[in-house]
Protein backbone atom coordinates (compact mmCIF):
# COMPACT_ATOMS: atom_id res chain seq x y z
CA UNK A 1 0.00 0.00 0.00
CA UNK A 2 2.73 2.63 1.10
CA UNK A 3 4.98 1.28 -2.04
CA UNK A 4 2.00 2.59 -4.26
CA UNK A 5 2.04 6.03 -3.07
CA UNK A 6 5.83 6.41 -2.94
CA UNK A 7 6.03 7.60 -6.39
CA UNK A 8 3.40 9.12 -6.94
CA UNK A 9 4.00 11.28 -3.81
CA UNK A 10 7.64 12.33 -5.28
CA UNK A 11 5.79 12.95 -8.51
CA UNK A 12 3.85 15.80 -6.36
CA UNK A 13 7.14 16.95 -4.79
CA UNK A 14 8.71 17.33 -8.02
CA UNK A 15 5.24 19.15 -9.26
CA UNK A 16 4.90 21.45 -5.96
CA UNK A 17 8.65 22.51 -6.32
CA UNK A 18 8.34 22.99 -9.62
CA UNK A 19 4.86 25.40 -9.56
CA UNK A 20 6.23 27.11 -6.96
CA UNK A 21 8.98 28.61 -9.53
CA UNK A 22 6.92 28.69 -11.97
CA UNK A 23 4.68 30.91 -10.21
CA UNK A 24 7.55 33.16 -9.09
CA UNK A 25 9.19 33.71 -12.69
CA UNK A 26 5.73 34.80 -13.91
CA UNK A 27 4.93 37.27 -11.53
CA UNK A 28 6.49 39.99 -12.33
CA UNK A 29 5.74 39.70 -15.93
CA UNK A 30 1.54 39.58 -14.87
CA UNK A 31 1.76 42.64 -12.61
CA UNK A 32 4.15 44.71 -14.74
CA UNK A 33 1.40 43.44 -17.69
CA UNK A 34 -1.81 44.67 -15.72
CA UNK A 35 0.30 47.61 -14.72
CA UNK A 36 1.11 48.79 -18.36
CA UNK A 37 -2.17 48.32 -19.07
CA UNK A 38 -3.57 50.60 -16.30
CA UNK A 39 -1.22 53.48 -17.09
CA UNK A 40 -1.03 53.06 -20.83
CA UNK A 41 -4.86 53.30 -21.24
CA UNK A 42 -4.91 52.59 -24.78
CA UNK A 43 -2.07 54.76 -25.36
CA UNK A 44 1.42 53.60 -26.40
CA UNK A 45 4.45 55.38 -27.62
CA UNK A 46 3.86 58.57 -26.42
CA UNK A 47 4.57 60.54 -23.08
CA UNK A 48 1.42 60.64 -20.47
CA UNK A 49 1.59 63.34 -17.99
CA UNK A 50 -0.14 63.18 -14.63
CA UNK A 51 -1.09 64.63 -11.69
CA UNK A 52 1.01 64.55 -8.71
CA UNK A 53 0.27 61.36 -6.67
CA UNK A 54 -2.09 61.68 -3.88
CA UNK A 55 -4.35 59.46 -1.78
CA UNK A 56 -7.16 59.23 -4.48
CA UNK A 57 -4.24 58.92 -7.36
CA UNK A 58 -2.35 56.43 -7.09
CA UNK A 59 -1.91 54.62 -10.34
CA UNK A 60 1.06 51.89 -9.08
CA UNK A 61 2.15 51.03 -5.80
CA UNK A 62 4.30 52.73 -3.13
CA UNK A 63 4.15 55.95 -5.21
CA UNK A 64 6.37 58.75 -4.08
CA UNK A 65 3.73 62.29 -3.22
CA UNK A 66 7.27 64.43 -4.06
CA UNK A 67 7.42 63.22 -7.49
CA UNK A 68 6.29 64.13 -10.60
CA UNK A 69 6.11 60.91 -12.74
CA UNK A 70 5.52 61.09 -15.97
CA UNK A 71 5.13 57.70 -18.45
CA UNK A 72 5.43 56.06 -21.96
CA UNK A 73 4.12 52.79 -21.99
CA UNK A 74 6.46 51.84 -25.36
CA UNK A 75 6.27 48.92 -27.66
CA UNK A 76 9.12 48.06 -30.01
CA UNK A 77 7.26 45.71 -32.13
CA UNK A 78 7.14 48.26 -35.07
CA UNK A 79 10.55 49.70 -34.40
CA UNK A 80 12.58 51.42 -32.18
CA UNK A 81 11.27 54.26 -29.69
CA UNK A 82 12.93 57.20 -29.15
CA UNK A 83 13.07 59.36 -25.57
CA UNK A 84 13.99 63.41 -25.54
CA UNK A 85 14.12 63.96 -22.24
CA UNK A 86 13.71 67.65 -21.28
CA UNK A 87 16.44 68.78 -18.54
CA UNK A 88 14.97 70.27 -15.32
CA UNK A 89 17.23 73.01 -14.27
CA UNK A 90 18.12 72.87 -10.36
CA UNK A 91 15.91 69.74 -9.68
CA UNK A 92 16.43 66.37 -9.31
CA UNK A 93 15.09 64.04 -12.34
CA UNK A 94 15.58 61.02 -14.17
CA UNK A 95 14.87 58.74 -17.05
CA UNK A 96 14.40 54.74 -16.42
CA UNK A 97 13.03 52.04 -18.38
CA UNK A 98 11.65 48.72 -16.88
CA UNK A 99 11.31 45.92 -19.13
CA UNK A 100 8.63 43.43 -19.09
CA UNK A 101 10.27 41.78 -16.20
CA UNK A 102 10.29 44.66 -14.33
CA UNK A 103 13.87 44.97 -14.54
CA UNK A 104 15.49 48.29 -15.17
CA UNK A 105 17.43 48.63 -18.20
CA UNK A 106 18.53 51.85 -18.11
CA UNK A 107 18.63 54.91 -15.61
CA UNK A 108 19.91 58.32 -16.49
CA UNK A 109 19.51 61.23 -14.47
CA UNK A 110 20.41 64.96 -14.22
CA UNK A 111 23.47 63.59 -12.27
CA UNK A 112 24.31 61.52 -15.43
CA UNK A 113 23.78 63.77 -18.26
CA UNK A 114 25.41 66.74 -16.35
CA UNK A 115 22.23 68.92 -16.58
CA UNK A 116 21.81 68.90 -20.33
CA UNK A 117 18.61 66.47 -21.96
CA UNK A 118 18.75 62.78 -22.36
CA UNK A 119 18.05 61.16 -25.86
CA UNK A 120 17.50 57.39 -25.55
CA UNK A 121 16.81 54.45 -29.05
CA UNK A 122 14.90 51.99 -27.51
CA UNK A 123 15.57 49.03 -29.42
CA UNK A 124 15.69 45.22 -29.54
CA UNK A 125 18.58 43.23 -31.25
CA UNK A 126 19.38 44.37 -34.78
CA UNK A 127 17.59 47.36 -34.30
CA UNK A 128 19.35 50.43 -36.19
CA UNK A 129 19.98 53.39 -33.89
CA UNK A 130 19.95 57.35 -35.39
CA UNK A 131 22.71 59.56 -34.83
CA UNK A 132 22.68 61.27 -31.44
CA UNK A 133 20.93 58.79 -29.34
CA UNK A 134 22.52 56.75 -27.20
CA UNK A 135 20.80 53.15 -27.52
CA UNK A 136 19.10 50.64 -24.74
CA UNK A 137 18.67 47.28 -26.12
CA UNK A 138 15.54 45.20 -24.39
CA UNK A 139 14.86 41.81 -24.35
CA UNK A 140 11.35 42.19 -24.74
CA UNK A 141 9.14 44.80 -26.89
CA UNK A 142 6.95 46.10 -24.13
CA UNK A 143 8.09 48.03 -21.26
CA UNK A 144 7.83 51.99 -19.52
CA UNK A 145 9.73 54.77 -19.85
CA UNK A 146 9.27 56.66 -16.33
CA UNK A 147 10.47 59.93 -16.00
CA UNK A 148 10.77 61.20 -11.79
CA UNK A 149 11.50 64.74 -11.50
CA UNK A 150 11.68 65.95 -7.63
CA UNK A 151 9.24 68.36 -6.46
CA UNK A 152 11.13 70.63 -3.60
CA UNK A 153 7.95 72.98 -3.46
CA UNK A 154 4.50 71.59 -4.64
CA UNK A 155 4.13 75.33 -5.73
CA UNK A 156 6.54 74.43 -8.36
CA UNK A 157 3.88 72.84 -9.99
CA UNK A 158 3.17 74.29 -12.75
CA UNK A 159 6.57 75.18 -13.85
CA UNK A 160 8.07 71.87 -13.60
CA UNK A 161 4.86 70.89 -15.58
CA UNK A 162 5.43 73.12 -18.26
CA UNK A 163 9.12 72.18 -19.03
CA UNK A 164 7.71 68.37 -18.95
CA UNK A 165 5.84 67.95 -20.90
CA UNK A 166 8.30 69.23 -23.71
CA UNK A 167 9.61 65.42 -23.47
CA UNK A 168 8.81 62.99 -25.84
CA UNK A 169 8.22 59.13 -26.38
CA UNK A 170 7.75 58.75 -30.00
CA UNK A 171 8.39 55.11 -32.44
CA UNK A 172 11.05 55.66 -35.10
CA UNK B 1 -7.25 3.11 -6.12
CA UNK B 2 -6.32 2.91 -9.55
CA UNK B 3 -2.43 4.05 -10.30
CA UNK B 4 -3.57 7.48 -12.25
CA UNK B 5 -5.57 8.32 -9.69
CA UNK B 6 -2.92 8.65 -6.89
CA UNK B 7 -0.52 10.59 -9.51
CA UNK B 8 -3.80 12.98 -10.50
CA UNK B 9 -3.67 13.33 -6.62
CA UNK B 10 -0.61 13.97 -5.76
CA UNK B 11 -0.06 16.25 -8.75
CA UNK B 12 -2.69 18.40 -8.50
CA UNK B 13 -2.06 18.69 -5.00
CA UNK B 14 1.91 19.86 -5.74
CA UNK B 15 0.26 22.10 -8.29
CA UNK B 16 -1.91 23.62 -5.57
CA UNK B 17 0.60 23.49 -2.50
CA UNK B 18 3.65 25.00 -5.30
CA UNK B 19 2.17 27.91 -6.40
CA UNK B 20 -0.17 28.83 -3.33
CA UNK B 21 3.12 28.49 -1.00
CA UNK B 22 4.73 30.34 -3.98
CA UNK B 23 1.88 33.40 -3.96
CA UNK B 24 1.91 33.59 0.15
CA UNK B 25 5.72 34.44 0.06
CA UNK B 26 5.25 37.20 -3.00
CA UNK B 27 1.97 38.62 -0.67
CA UNK B 28 3.98 38.05 2.99
CA UNK B 29 6.35 40.63 4.62
CA UNK B 30 7.83 42.89 1.55
CA UNK B 31 10.83 42.98 3.98
CA UNK B 32 11.39 39.92 4.84
CA UNK B 33 15.41 38.75 3.76
CA UNK B 34 15.58 42.09 3.28
CA UNK B 35 19.01 43.87 4.96
CA UNK B 36 17.89 44.70 8.40
CA UNK B 37 19.24 47.99 10.55
CA UNK B 38 17.23 48.56 13.60
CA UNK B 39 13.60 48.86 12.15
CA UNK B 40 14.73 49.91 9.15
CA UNK B 41 14.84 47.22 6.09
CA UNK B 42 16.92 47.55 2.52
CA UNK B 43 17.58 45.65 -0.54
CA UNK B 44 20.48 46.33 -2.62
CA UNK B 45 19.79 44.12 -5.81
CA UNK B 46 16.08 45.01 -6.75
CA UNK B 47 15.62 45.84 -10.04
CA UNK B 48 18.74 43.70 -11.38
CA UNK B 49 19.63 41.16 -12.70
CA UNK B 50 21.07 39.84 -9.70
CA UNK B 51 17.74 39.92 -8.14
CA UNK B 52 15.78 36.06 -7.29
CA UNK B 53 12.92 35.26 -8.57
CA UNK B 54 11.22 36.22 -5.05
CA UNK B 55 12.72 39.26 -4.29
CA UNK B 56 11.71 40.20 -7.96
CA UNK B 57 8.33 38.93 -7.39
CA UNK B 58 7.90 40.86 -3.97
CA UNK B 59 9.06 44.13 -5.68
CA UNK B 60 6.65 43.86 -8.58
CA UNK B 61 3.94 43.53 -6.04
CA UNK B 62 5.06 46.22 -3.04
CA UNK B 63 7.18 48.67 -4.84
CA UNK B 64 7.64 47.90 -9.11
CA UNK B 65 9.08 50.57 -11.04
CA UNK B 66 11.73 50.94 -7.87
CA UNK B 67 14.85 51.96 -8.90
CA UNK B 68 18.66 50.67 -8.65
CA UNK B 69 20.33 51.06 -5.42
CA UNK B 70 22.79 53.71 -7.30
CA UNK B 71 19.67 56.17 -7.95
CA UNK B 72 18.00 55.28 -5.08
CA UNK B 73 17.96 54.12 -1.57
CA UNK B 74 14.56 52.48 -0.16
CA UNK B 75 14.59 51.78 3.20
CA UNK B 76 11.03 50.82 4.90
CA UNK B 77 10.39 50.28 8.72
CA UNK B 78 7.31 48.61 9.81
CA UNK B 79 8.20 48.38 13.31
CA UNK B 80 9.34 51.23 16.01
CA UNK B 81 12.38 50.97 16.81
CA UNK B 82 11.70 49.00 19.45
CA UNK B 83 10.07 46.34 17.57
CA UNK B 84 6.99 46.85 18.28
CA UNK B 85 4.51 47.13 14.49
CA UNK B 86 3.54 50.47 13.72
CA UNK B 87 0.06 51.79 15.00
CA UNK B 88 -1.59 54.60 12.89
CA UNK B 89 -3.65 54.74 16.59
CA UNK B 90 -0.17 55.70 18.30
CA UNK B 91 2.17 58.85 17.77
CA UNK B 92 5.78 58.60 16.92
CA UNK B 93 8.69 60.25 17.12
CA UNK B 94 11.14 60.08 14.15
CA UNK B 95 14.53 61.62 14.55
CA UNK B 96 17.96 61.90 13.03
CA UNK B 97 20.78 63.26 11.87
CA UNK B 98 22.39 64.21 8.47
CA UNK B 99 21.81 61.60 5.89
CA UNK B 100 24.82 61.73 3.33
CA UNK B 101 22.30 61.85 0.00
CA UNK B 102 21.37 64.06 -1.87
CA UNK B 103 17.78 64.47 -1.46
CA UNK B 104 15.56 62.27 1.25
CA UNK B 105 11.64 61.94 1.99
CA UNK B 106 9.87 59.50 4.48
CA UNK B 107 6.34 58.95 3.29
CA UNK B 108 3.60 56.55 5.02
CA UNK B 109 1.89 53.39 3.71
CA UNK B 110 -0.24 51.12 4.50
CA UNK B 111 -1.28 47.77 3.09
CA UNK B 112 0.87 46.68 -0.40
CA UNK B 113 1.86 50.01 -0.52
CA UNK B 114 -0.97 52.59 -0.57
CA UNK B 115 -0.91 56.24 0.57
CA UNK B 116 -3.27 56.90 3.17
CA UNK B 117 -6.47 59.24 3.06
CA UNK B 118 -6.08 61.72 5.80
CA UNK B 119 -7.96 65.34 6.48
CA UNK B 120 -4.43 67.11 5.95
CA UNK B 121 -3.55 65.87 2.59
CA UNK B 122 -0.31 65.11 3.38
CA UNK B 123 1.44 61.76 2.92
CA UNK B 124 5.56 62.49 3.19
CA UNK B 125 7.93 64.79 5.24
CA UNK B 126 10.32 65.88 2.54
CA UNK B 127 14.19 66.10 4.11
CA UNK B 128 14.03 69.98 3.33
CA UNK B 129 10.83 70.55 6.23
CA UNK B 130 12.24 69.48 9.40
CA UNK B 131 14.30 72.19 11.31
CA UNK B 132 17.78 71.06 12.36
CA UNK B 133 20.16 71.80 15.40
CA UNK B 134 23.38 72.89 15.23
CA UNK B 135 24.71 69.26 14.65
CA UNK B 136 22.05 68.87 11.56
CA UNK B 137 19.66 66.88 13.87
CA UNK B 138 16.10 66.85 13.13
CA UNK B 139 12.60 65.24 14.16
CA UNK B 140 9.08 65.26 13.06
CA UNK B 141 6.40 63.47 14.61
CA UNK B 142 4.11 60.82 13.44
CA UNK B 143 0.46 60.89 14.92
CA UNK B 144 -3.37 59.98 13.98
CA UNK B 145 -4.08 63.67 15.37
CA UNK B 146 -2.45 67.43 14.42
CA UNK B 147 0.88 67.74 16.05
CA UNK B 148 3.49 70.07 16.69
CA UNK B 149 6.04 70.86 14.61
CA UNK B 150 6.51 68.94 11.33
CA UNK B 151 3.62 66.41 11.19
CA UNK B 152 2.78 63.36 9.56
CA UNK B 153 -0.58 61.79 9.84
CA UNK B 154 -0.94 58.26 10.21
CA UNK B 155 -5.02 58.65 8.94
CA UNK B 156 -5.71 56.48 12.11
CA UNK B 157 -5.25 52.91 10.37
CA UNK B 158 -4.39 49.54 12.60
CA UNK B 159 -0.96 49.18 11.06
CA UNK B 160 1.36 51.10 8.38
CA UNK B 161 5.28 51.37 6.72
CA UNK B 162 7.61 54.32 6.60
CA UNK B 163 9.66 54.21 3.52
CA UNK B 164 12.49 56.21 3.85
CA UNK B 165 13.99 57.11 0.43
CA UNK B 166 17.21 58.29 -0.73
CA UNK B 167 17.85 59.49 -4.00
CA UNK B 168 22.22 59.43 -4.93
CA UNK B 169 23.15 57.79 -1.58
CA UNK B 170 26.32 57.97 -0.43
CA UNK B 171 28.76 55.77 1.98
CA UNK B 172 26.94 53.16 4.30
CA UNK B 173 23.35 54.07 3.11
CA UNK B 174 24.62 53.08 -0.18
CA UNK B 175 27.44 50.31 -0.06
CA UNK B 176 26.55 49.47 3.94
CA UNK B 177 22.89 49.45 4.96
CA UNK B 178 23.28 47.09 7.84
CA UNK B 179 25.70 49.80 9.57
CA UNK B 180 24.54 53.12 7.93
CA UNK B 181 23.26 55.71 10.45
CA UNK B 182 19.31 56.03 10.16
CA UNK B 183 16.71 57.65 11.79
CA UNK B 184 15.11 56.49 15.23
CA UNK B 185 11.19 55.55 15.72
CA UNK B 186 9.82 56.24 19.45
CA UNK B 187 6.33 55.40 20.43
CA UNK B 188 5.35 58.32 22.12
CA UNK B 189 2.06 57.22 23.32
CA UNK B 190 -1.09 55.40 21.89
CA UNK B 191 -5.06 56.37 21.41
Amino acid sequence: MKRNWLLPILVGLITAGAAWHGTLVATPYALMSAALDKIAAGRVNTFVFPQLSTADNQPIVRPSPDLSYSTCVFDLANGPVLLDIEPVPDHYWSISIFDARTDVAAVRSDRDTGGKSARLALIRKGMAVPKGYEPVALRYDKGLALIRILMTDAADFPTIDAIRRKSTCKQL
Amino acid sequence: MKRWQRYGICIALGLVGGAGYAISQVRGDYTAKQISNGPWNANTIQGTEKATALIRAKVALHGIMALPAKEAMYYIAKTDSDGAPLNGKCTYTVRGGPLDARWWSVTLYHGEGWLVKNEANRWSVPGNKPVRDSDGNWSFTVSPKIANGVWLPTGGIDGFDLTLRLYHAKGNLLTDPANATLPTIKKESCA
